[in-house]
């Protein structure tokens, strides 16, 4: 099974207090990238699917990692590599150029030409929580589509059954390959993840895989390819138009009332909660 | 009833100290690319700090308080580890961290030393107790690797790499400790050119444990008819398990383990009375063969030169995460109104960290924290330059070894001193509740007692330091390293914000130069009392020196820094520490190097005027 896997590289979440607006616009100087975390749980899900979990280093299939960002991002992919993806592409492109949509389109044509099996990516990124790109990208090739996958089974090759988790329990799904499926957190879990290739018997660590030393170092060598946005689309006008950042106010003090009905007396009046 | 210890991580690392080491003050990016680091670069290296953190966070730290609250016992003749290392071992050998310096011939990754004392910070900070088997194990095998026959290379190095098989090394016995020369273990020649081994060693860290299938013990030991003292002694392979040359593992070798000592720290790492030969059939072979009889000393200082590095980098190691802890909760933890406001009982409480004197003990543990860790790198930085320019310019190599002999008794002595006395300050910031086993201090700080001894006891270092590596080469080695300050001294004294402190370090630059000589008249003179008592002041004095040459020299390059960046980035922020670091060191620190030697220039003998029986009187 060939695999595609769309990475996004997001500021580091535990530092969202270094975030800056500067003229209606984030600046992004200084900031820590890392990988979406979901994205990370989608590269985890592609290498189970592609592998036998007991020899993960013979691979049976191809797992292809994809970004869009300058040649920074690369680090991003090569994280990816380093883990047991095997091939990486950087669609060369400014953050601020960029919206779920143009993604969607452009990683259509990169579908077009890539011709994967099964694309699996991350719910939303943790930065804009837009939760689109899955969604669109499903549409715009006319595949089925599952998202929020809680576990996946491969017993054959050309299907997949999807669970999802819902209000009061799962949902199954079986899709017909190609398809687009959008992973959850838990699709991490020791179990969730089930093929052919690997014994039933066999179980994972609970999320995702350290990258070996060894790993690290042999990343370099794997393929690394750019591409040009307008490679791919040949509009890339942005759906959504951003007219300004700013930051959330910041708290102001609490007081101290006296009495309950100055409590009361202020939540109607000063707050207007009442 | 007991509360169970739960597997939490509380190991903390501030990694953009690290790359600043790297890539800001030492350059290590001109040594990448060229043999033999021709694989790594600067991405490779802040991937593999970054992975390794990641491991050190999930898999060994959470450990570090289970290990400490369950211990090593003793099974059936048998050592029992923590259970949970088991897993820790086989994830740690997957991912390849502890080999990440070993030679690509052997397995290894071939990393600059310069980035390998990084990840060993980060596993032994993470987890000490569980980070001296592997640590020990990879020793052991570098000695086979340097000294031992093409077979015996074969047969266990890269077994002992990959963490199939442990190591040992085995010098202390009962009677012989600091003076290893009187050690009694003998080896008797048996026909087939193996030796038997007799004898009892004790503190062997790592000497049983069901880690690994078979553990390989380097032992010194004396063949009959050597000569007494160091000389006599050679360095055998000793494995727990009889192997044949394929590898095929035998019968058990007649090495037991006698008894484990229950220790203050390091309470997940076995420590182990091992008895060789007990029903005399304990059998060995010379490390490098037959050629290499009477050997063992040189070979094991090999060894021994590149465990003091890792006993220091261990002090710095822990003394950072009880920092980085400390500085946490310092941030969190309300206590006490502003000093300002100090008549007003109802003014707003304020975190500790607003408070005068925990902001001058949390800048004092990062000085020192950062400063010794600048201390390490900059000694392994000299040493990966041997290995670049050792082959094409001998003059430069020369300059670099040297700076590595003279460095190694400081980081060592100096980074377990300071780095118990980091994780006794911790505890003083939290307060009481620093003393519970509710935070992670107390137990840093247990941990960390024994780096000042292990290893070669700290004042052996000074002795190391006074007796050997001043006068090494003529001394030029430390004529070298004067030089070096003063050269800096030159350049900077007058920095617009540095330049009071690098004065400063001049004088204490001078300072030094004028004990070092005061040292060599002592010898000179035959007053030799003063020597083993000044010792461990001139090491302090050296150390001081050069941490805060170090912390200065950071400092230069922060405030160039810092001009390219706003206010807001968060690299602004980190530059300032750099510079508030050095300013602290140097005002409070740097200024008792001249003291000190003044101190040395009344040549106090107190301690040896006292008759014994005047010490008390009980």
């Amino acid at each position: 099974m060939k695999i595609l896997v769309p990475l996004k590289r997001v500021s580091d979440p535990d530092n969202a207090n270094k975030v800056k607006v500067t003229g209606g616009k984030l600046d992004a100087s200084g900031l820590e990238w890392k990988p979406n975390p979901f994205d990370e749980y989608a590269v985890e899900a592609a290498l189970r699917l592609t592998e036998n979990g007991t020899n993960t280093k013979a691979r049976v299939g191809e797992v292809v990692v994809v970004t869009f960002g300058p040649k920074e991002a690369e680090t991003t992919l090569r994280a990816a590599l380093a883990t047991g993806a095997d091939k990486a592409i950087r669609i060369d492109a400014l953050d601020d150029a960029l919206d779920g949509d143009v993604v969607a389109r452009a990683l259509k044509a990169l579908v077009d030409k890539e011709k994967p099996d099964l694309v699996l990516l991350g719910k939303q990124a943790v930065d804009g929580d837009s939760n689109q790109v899955g969604q669109l990208l499903a549409e715009y090739l006319g595949w089925p589509q599952a998202t929020f996958a809680a576990s996946i089974k491969s017993n054959a090759d050309k299907a997949l059954i999807v669970s999802r988790e819902v209000d009061g329990g799962a949902l199954n799904l079986k899709l017909t390959l190609p398809a687009v499926v959008s992973v959850d957190l838990r699709i991490v879990a020791p179990k969730s993840v089930t093929s052919i290739h690997t014994p039933a018997t066999h179980t994972y660590p609970d999320g995702v895989r350290f990258a070996a030393l060894m790993a690290i170092m042999a990343a370099k060598k794997k393929p690394m390819t750019e591409v040009k946005l307008a490679d791919l689309v040949t509009d890339a006008a942005t759906k959504i138009k951003y007219t300004g950042f700013e930051l959330p106010p910041s708290r102001k003090a609490g007081i101290k009332v006296k009495t309950v009905a100055e409590l009361v007396e202020k939540l109607k009046n000063e707050a207007k909660a009442l | 009833m007991e509360k169970p210890v739960q597997a939490i991580n509380r190991y903390k690392a501030d990694l953009r100290d690290f790359n600043f080491l790297l890539f800001e003050q030492f350059k290590l990016q001109d040594l990448c690319g060229k043999a033999p680091f021709e694989a790594w670069g600067e991405e490779e290296i802040r991937s593999s700090l970054t992975e390794c953190y990641r491991f050190a966070r999930e898999v060994t730290g959470p450990l570090n308080a289970i290990g400490d609250a369950t211990g090593c016992k003793i099974e059936n003749g048998r050592v029992i580890a923590p259970r949970q290392f088991e897993d820790a071992w086989k994830k740690l050998y997957e991912a390849g961290w502890i080999s990440i310096g070993v030679s690509p011939d052997h397995g290894g990754a071939g990393a600059p030393l310069s980035v390998a004392v990084l990840t060993l910070e980060l596993l032994a900070g993470s987890n000490a107790a569980f980070a001296m088997y592997p640590g020990l194990a990879h020793g052991a095998g570098e000695v086979i690797a340097a000294f031992g026959t093409e077979e015996q290379q074969h047969l266990f190095c890269e077994r002992m790499f990959a963490g199939k098989w442990g190591g040992t090394m085995c010098l202390t016995e009962p009677h012989a400790g600091t003076d290893v020369g009187s050690a009694k273990t003998t080896a008797k020649k048996n026909a087939d050119g193996s030796y038997n081994i007799t004898g009892t060693k004790i503190f062997i860290t790592g000497g049983d444990h069901q880690l690994a299938e078979n553990i390989i013990h380097l032992v010194l030991a004396r063949v009959e008819g050597a000569p007494p003292g160091t000389k006599g002694l050679t360095l055998f392979i000793v494995p727990s398990v009889r192997t044949s040359p394929d590898g095929t593992l035998g019968e058990r070798n007649d090495a037991n383990v006698a008894s484990i000592e229950h220790k203050m720290g390091i309470n997940g790492s076995a420590t182990c009375v091992l008895n060789f030969g007990e029903n005399g059939k304990c059998i060995g072979w010379p490390v490098g063969g037959e050629e290499k009889l009477n050997q063992g000393m040189p070979q094991m200082f090999r060894m021994m030169n590149g465990a003091r590095i890792a006993v220091g980098v261990q002090g710095v190691a822990v003394a950072s995460s009880a920092y980085l802890n400390a500085l946490e909760y310092a941030r969190e933890r309300k206590q006490g109104s502003s000093i300002t406001h100090w008549k007003d009982a109802s003014a707003p409480r304020v975190p500790i960290i607003d408070h005068a004197d925990v902001r001058r003990m949390l800048l004092d543990m990062k000085c020192r924290v950062e400063g010794i860790r600048a201390l390490a790198v900059k000694l392994a930085f000299h040493r990966d330059a041997v290995s670049v320019y050792g082959a094409t310019d001998e003059k430069v190599a020369v300059y670099h070894q040297g700076q590595v002999d003279l460095l190694v008794p400081l980081v060592k002595a100096y980074g377990s001193d300071q780095g118990f006395r980091v994780c006794e300050t911790a505890i003083q910031t939290y307060g009481g509740a620093g003393y519970t086993r509710d935070y992670p201090v107390e137990q840093y700080c247990r941990d960390a007692k024994i780096f000042s001894i292990y290893e070669g006891t700290n004042h052996i270092q000074a002795m190391d330091l006074v007796g050997r590596k001043l006068g090494q080469a003529g001394g030029a080695n430390l004529q070298s390293f004067l030089g070096d300050v003063s050269k800096f001294v030159a350049a900077q004294s007058s920095h617009p914000v540095l330049g009071d402190a690098v004065k400063r370090l001049g004088k204490a630059q001078e300072q030094v130069g004028a004990t070092a000589m005061r040292m060599l008249m002592w010898f000179q003179s035959g007053n030799l009392g003063m020597v083993p008592l000044s010792a461990n002041r001139v090491l302090e004095m050296m150390s001081e020196l050069t941490v805060a040459w170090l912390l200065l020299d950071a400092a230069v390059i922060a405030e160039e820094e810092k001009k390219k960046v706003d206010a807001g980035h968060p690299d602004f922020a980190f530059y300032s520490g750099k510079t508030q670091a050095a300013l602290y060191y140097a005002r409070n620190v740097l200024p008792g190097v001249e003291f000190k030697g003044k101190l040395l220039e009344e040549e106090d003998k107190s301690p040896l005027d006292i008759p014994n029986e005047a010490f008390a009187t009980v």
